[in-house]
């Protein structure tokens, strides 16, 4: 019987494995995938090309893309086309991400954030504005009017061929 | 009758009796090297006739004069300087001396000096390989080979032109 | 006819394949894949690309005595060639071996490919063709994965070149194949694309006016092997995986072209399916592998916003909605009054079970079936029209072909691309015209006549009518023809000018026995997709329309538009007591109807089509149909069901059984007769993209021709009336003559934005000298007082066309269905 109090007295002057959720949250693994964010340029472009890869890699047909033409006056993306439909269906998502994988452009990334929660099936459905990350300091929002030919590539130009 | 014809009736006429009716677009060489003749260069308006005269579409007949290099849908300098850097050129040196010559003229390939004088154009084999560096120039109805050159041996033959040029422009004056 | 055959062996299979098959071709038949980028079955093989090299040797023969040299084990020696060779341009030879998988013809492929991607942009993420790219394919297959080449000193050119409004090319991702400008020069003979400059700089170009100028445009985008040409209807709208396919046939004109709707969801509707884009769907009997731009994008008019969805009624003068109950019930309440005063006026975009449905219900009344058309000579296309066995594409040496009254390049671009190589396979052309058209240019016999004579042209053909001396010759010409094939149209001519064109062409076929067997007959260049099928199931034009509409108790109109197409039809039809329209759209008898009851479109339903060449089709439905709408045979059915008849309307497969139980000329068909499918040459839309491009493999059915109804001596049932002649001479007043276009204003071909700028105006097209006997210059905005009516059109010349007449074309705002004497005079400027 002594020996339990002992264990009980030892536990109790050990520091507690339980936090204190949602008022302190634990830092999640550098590997970790949450919720997905859509990435933007630090000029404010979105990296997304609409080129529905993701989708095709999606193992649980998560995601729905369509994409419609940039240009020069109403530009979302660089490059020919953009996507002007994005959504991800959080609760078909399994969080595999495969769709980081298969984007050419690193536009999708499996972020940190874990707290999905909704209350109806329309909810659960993730629109690009809900995805896409805040313009960047330096950045303005989309869609922009820029020059004429500065941004005519779609994927940012390879550097090294085995990247 | 069309400008072309206009212009050139009995060259035109002359042209067109070489060829029997069934091979009409056959005439389409000598009748763009005529459309040059004037301006130097192939305009739209002339296309479009010579498509009219050989029943070819508007298209072919740019397509032949893209294809040749010795005919310009653009306007360019009076003598057209012709690199050609193909590979056996390019060995021996010829994409340096374009470069050079590039500076040397402060005008890259396909662009004509303020004075519209020359016009420097890359271009395809010469038939020259074992002369290289080579061009050749094309202006005043005629084109002249210039083998075995450098870049001072070329603005040489430039200023020949130059010459050339202000002494026929003297004349005609 | 015996052809040479020979025996190779490519790999470890032995195939018999005739003489001067190309290898590639050969080693496709035992599935062995050679794979190409430049090379197309329909084109001529250029060998540009190098991806088909194979290894091939030949027998050793001996000189001095001519023997083949043989092996110590007996087979023959063979002396394999130093080098690799193109398998597309090598014909096979006697005892040919082709070895396609050996180190060095994978080195070989290896390299190409790594070639061919020293200047391609590698943009497959945001490429229409990505998915179905043979590049792709091809790459992947036989790729080495990298590449020794310096990724920056690729090619950068222009990524976004419009040629033309409807297509558009990407000069960074052209391999240079050549196929679209071969596709353009030798298939459909439209020189309007073409190379510029020479080696790496080389590109593609237009210079027509409009920018790629040709109705065939779309093609290009089927077999370009990749993403360098594209099409701006399809543009980024969905990637090729995320596609279903729903196989259909093309009810824009009567060749009946099998197609392929793609469908895919699209936020912008609701999340609902919509057609993406059109694909042919090989058909070698009909269509071969091509379609024409106008089937290709005019499909956007089932999405439109303007769609009936609703029963209208009128109540108190305006068009209510109401439900179907309240709407059948009335619709039947009126029929049951009506009895044999129903007319019922239908169009010949309706399927056959439409047709079929509505002719069991009218008969039932006791009432009138009608076609709405200007163009008659059916009761003879049915009889003497094409049978089982016949294939255009089988028309060659030996074989005429006559076309008369028909401008098929604008009418049915496929028959007139058909035509056309049936005659440069040899087959003997007669073209019979007023006026010049694309097709005189392969005719053996380009014939003209005074305008409105097409009649009188046949007979002359037959020698019974006094013509010029060039009819003799096209006479003599016609006198051997093997097999015969005889297409009249409507240009120039309305209803009773066809009929007796017909009939004409039909004394012509029955005078030289060309009928009742495969390849011999009498095709009618209709209108509409389905006006045969209508034929065939008896509905006629009337010969007196305003009469019979005056006449009508109640006007059952289905895909009729009389109000919008006359106005002395509209005047008729107030006559009528009571006015039915089934229509997709409130059209101008609809905005007249006393009921309108909305019909669902061909995309969304099951159906069938009887093409002019008499053969039954079938399409299948690809997209939902909205709320609200019914087919037309389930809306005659139930009609039909509260006047105590007994019609099938609950699947359009059942009624056609019963379709094919009424008419003998359906006899024996079924949708799974119009189901079966058979291999075809050449193989396209499977694994091998790169092969055919990317039309689609036909796996749905390519349909059956309807049995003959008059055997091979047996003379029609019809007798040969009295010629009717159309006004011929208009007088002091200008003979106006219609024709159709392609693009016309046609009530679908509006939805479809990219296609405005190729529409046809009201434009006059006449003869300088009849321009200036009529005080007309180029260009001047003119009134034509026509029929009665007013109509304003622009004045254009045409050194081409005949004197003594003028030209304009059908449905463009201006009601001109048969020849007619116009006033005319210059509008005052404002």
């Amino acid at each position: 019987m002594l020996q339990g109090f002992m264990t009980t007295l030892k536990s109790i002057l050990e520091k507690p494995v339980t936090i204190q959720y949602p008022e302190q949250k634990r830092p999640v693994r550098s590997r970790f995938k949450g919720r997905h964010v859509l990435k933007r340029y630090d000029n404010g472009l979105e990296k997304c090309i609409g080129c529905a890869l993701c989708a095709a890699a999606c193992p649980a047909d998560a995601i729905f893309v369509e994409a419609s033409e940039n240009s020069d006056e109403n530009r979302y993306s660089p490059g020919e086309r953009y996507a002007s439909t994005y959504e991800i269906n959080m609760m078909r998502c399994i969080f595999c991400g495969f769709c980081e994988d298969a984007c050419p452009t690193e536009a999708i990334v499996l972020g940190d954030n874990y707290e999905l929660s909704f209350t109806s099936r329309t909810d659960a459905i993730y629109p690009k504005d809900m995805l896409l990350e805040p313009v960047p300091e330096d950045g303005s929002p989309t869609p922009q009017k820029v020059p004429a030919g500065a941004f005519d590539r779609a994927i940012p130009l390879m550097q090294d061929a085995t990247d | 009758m069309n400008e072309l014809q206009k212009r050139y009736p009995e060259d035109v006429a002359a042209i067109l009796k070489k060829y029997p009716p069934e091979f009409r677009r056959s005439a389409i060489m000598p009748l763009l090297y005529l459309a040059q003749r004037q301006d130097g260069h192939v305009s739209g308006r002339s296309v479009t006739d010579i498509a009219e005269l050989t029943g070819l579409s508007t298209t072919d007949v740019t397509s032949v004069v893209g294809f040749y290099t010795l005919f310009h849908a653009e306007a360019g300098g009076r003598y057209r300087i012709q690199v050609c850097t193909d590979l056996p050129c390019a060995l021996r040196g010829a994409d340096d001396f374009l470069a050079l010559l590039q500076k040397e003229l402060g005008i890259s390939v396909g662009e004509t000096t303020p004075d519209g004088m020359f016009t420097i154009e890359e271009v395809k084999c010469l038939a020259a390989c074992h002369r290289a560096p080579m061009f050749q120039v094309q202006g005043d109805g005629d084109i002249t080979y210039h083998e075995h050159q450098t870049v001072e041996s070329a603005m040489q033959v430039l200023k020949g032109l130059r010459q050339q040029a202000q002494k026929s422009g003297k004349e005609a004056a | 006819m015996t052809m040479k055959m020979v025996t190779l062996r490519i790999d470890e299979h032995t195939v018999e394949v005739p003489a001067g098959t190309r290898v590639v071709d050969a080693a496709k038949k035992v599935g062995v894949d050679i794979p190409v980028f430049c090379y197309h079955p329909k084109l001529e093989s250029v060998g540009m690309c190098r991806m088909c090299l194979v290894e091939i040797g030949r027998p050793v023969v001996d000189r001095a005595s001519g023997k083949v040299v043989l092996e110590a084990d007996g087979s023959p020696k063979i002396q394999m060639a130093p080098k690799l060779e193109t398998a597309c341009t090598t014909p096979v030879s006697d005892g040919m071996l082709v070895v396609t998988t050996s180190e060095k013809v994978a080195a070989a492929r290896r390299e190409v490919v790594e070639f061919i991607l020293t200047s391609h942009p590698l943009d497959c993420p945001i490429c229409d063709k990505g998915g179905e790219c043979p590049l792709q394919n091809l790459t992947m297959a036989y790729g080495s994965g990298t590449s020794r080449f310096i990724f920056d000193e690729k090619m950068r050119s222009a990524k976004h070149v419009p040629l033309g409004e409807l297509i558009y090319l990407d000069r960074e991702r052209c391999i240079q194949c050549g196929r679209c400008v071969r596709f353009q020069h030798e298939v459909v003979d439209d020189p309007v694309l073409d190379f510029y400059q020479r080696g790496r700089a080389l590109e593609i170009i237009t210079r027509s006016e409009p920018g790629f100028d040709s109705v065939f445009s779309g093609n290009t985008t089927d077999i370009c092997p990749v993403g360098a040409l594209t099409t701006a209807d399809f543009r980024f709208g969905a990637r090729p995986w995320e596609m279903k396919p729903a196989a259909s046939i093309c009810a824009q004109c009567p060749v009946g072209c099998n197609i392929v709707y793609d469908v895919r969801r699209e936020a912008k509707s609701s999340g609902k399916p919509v057609i993406k884009r059109v694909m042919p769907r090989q058909n070698e009997s009909v269509n071969e592998v091509w379609i024409c731009d106008k089937g290709r994008f005019v499909h956007h008019y089932n999405e439109s916003a303007e769609r009936l969805t609703q029963p209208l009624m009128r109540v108190d003068g305006e068009l209510t909605p109401v439900s179907w109950q309240q709407a059948l019930e009335t619709a039947a309440a009126k029929l049951k009054e009506a009895g044999k005063g129903l007319v019922t006026l239908a169009g010949g975009r309706l399927s056959n079970e439409d047709l079929f449905n509505l002719r069991e219900l009218t008969r039932a009344q006791g009432g009138t079936t009608l076609l709405h058309t200007h163009m008659g000579g059916g009761e003879w296309t049915r009889q003497l029209g094409l049978n089982q066995g016949s294939n255009l594409g089988s028309l060659g040496n030996g074989d005429a072909i006559v076309v008369i009254a028909s401008d098929l390049h604008q009418e049915a671009p496929l028959w007139w691309l058909r035509v056309k190589q049936a005659a440069q396979r040899g087959a003997t052309l007669i073209v019979l015209n007023a006026r010049p058209t694309r097709l005189d240019a392969y005719a053996a016999h380009a014939l003209r006549y005074q305008p409105g004579e097409a009649a009188q042209a046949v007979a002359g053909l037959m020698g019974n009518h006094k013509t010029p001396a060039a009819f003799q010759t096209a006479r003599e010409a016609l006198a051997g023809a093997a097999n015969l094939v005889v297409f009249f149209g409507s240009d120039g001519l309305g209803l009773t000018g066809t009929r007796a064109l017909a009939q004409t062409c039909a004394d012509l076929l029955m005078q030289s026995g060309h009928y009742g067997r495969p390849n011999n007959g009498l095709v009618g260049v209709w209108q509409h997709s389905n006006d045969q099928g209508a034929w065939e199931m008896g509905y006629a034009p009337a010969a007196d329309l305003v009469g019979s509409l005056k006449k009508a108790k109640v006007a059952l109109l289905a895909a009729a538009d009389p109000v919008g197409d006359e106005p002395a039809l509209a005047k008729a039809l107030a006559g009528a007591d009571f006015v039915i329209v089934q229509e997709m759209f409130l059209t101008a008898s609809a905005e007249k109807a006393d009921l309108v009851l909305p019909v669902a479109a061909i995309p969304e339903r099951e159906g069938s089509l009887t093409s002019g060449e008499r053969r039954a089709q079938r399409f299948y439905p690809a997209v939902p149909a909205p709320d609200g709408v019914r087919p037309d045979y389930t809306i005659a059915a139930q009609l039909g069901q509260r006047l105590g008849l007994e019609l099938e309307g609950r699947a359009a497969g059942l009624v056609f059984l019963r379709l094919a139980q009424s008419e003998p000329a359906f006899a024996g068909l079924s949708y799974q007769a119009l189901s079966t499918a058979e291999e075809q040459w050449p193989i396209v839309g499977r694994r091998d993209l790169y092969f055919g491009g990317t039309t689609y493999d036909n796996n749905q059915g390519m349909g059956t021709h309807l049995q003959p109804v008059l055997k091979a001596g047996e003379r029609p049932a019809a007798v040969a009336a009295a010629l009717d002649t159309e006004l011929m001479d208009a007088g002091d007043n200008l003979l106006v003559l219609p024709h159709t276009r392609l693009f016309d204003q046609g009530s679908l071909v509006r939805f479809s934005r990219l296609l405005v700028e190729r529409v046809a105006t009201a434009e006059l097209r006449l003869n300088p000298a009849t321009a200036k006997h009529f005080g007309l210059a180029e260009g001047v905005a003119a009134s034509l007082n026509l029929n009665g009516a007013d109509a304003s059109v622009i004045v254009r010349m045409d050194d081409a066309l005949p004197p003594g007449a003028a030209w304009l074309p059908r449905r463009v705002g201006v009601p001109l269905w048969a020849p007619a004497a116009a006033q005319v005079k210059v509008m005052e400027r404002d």
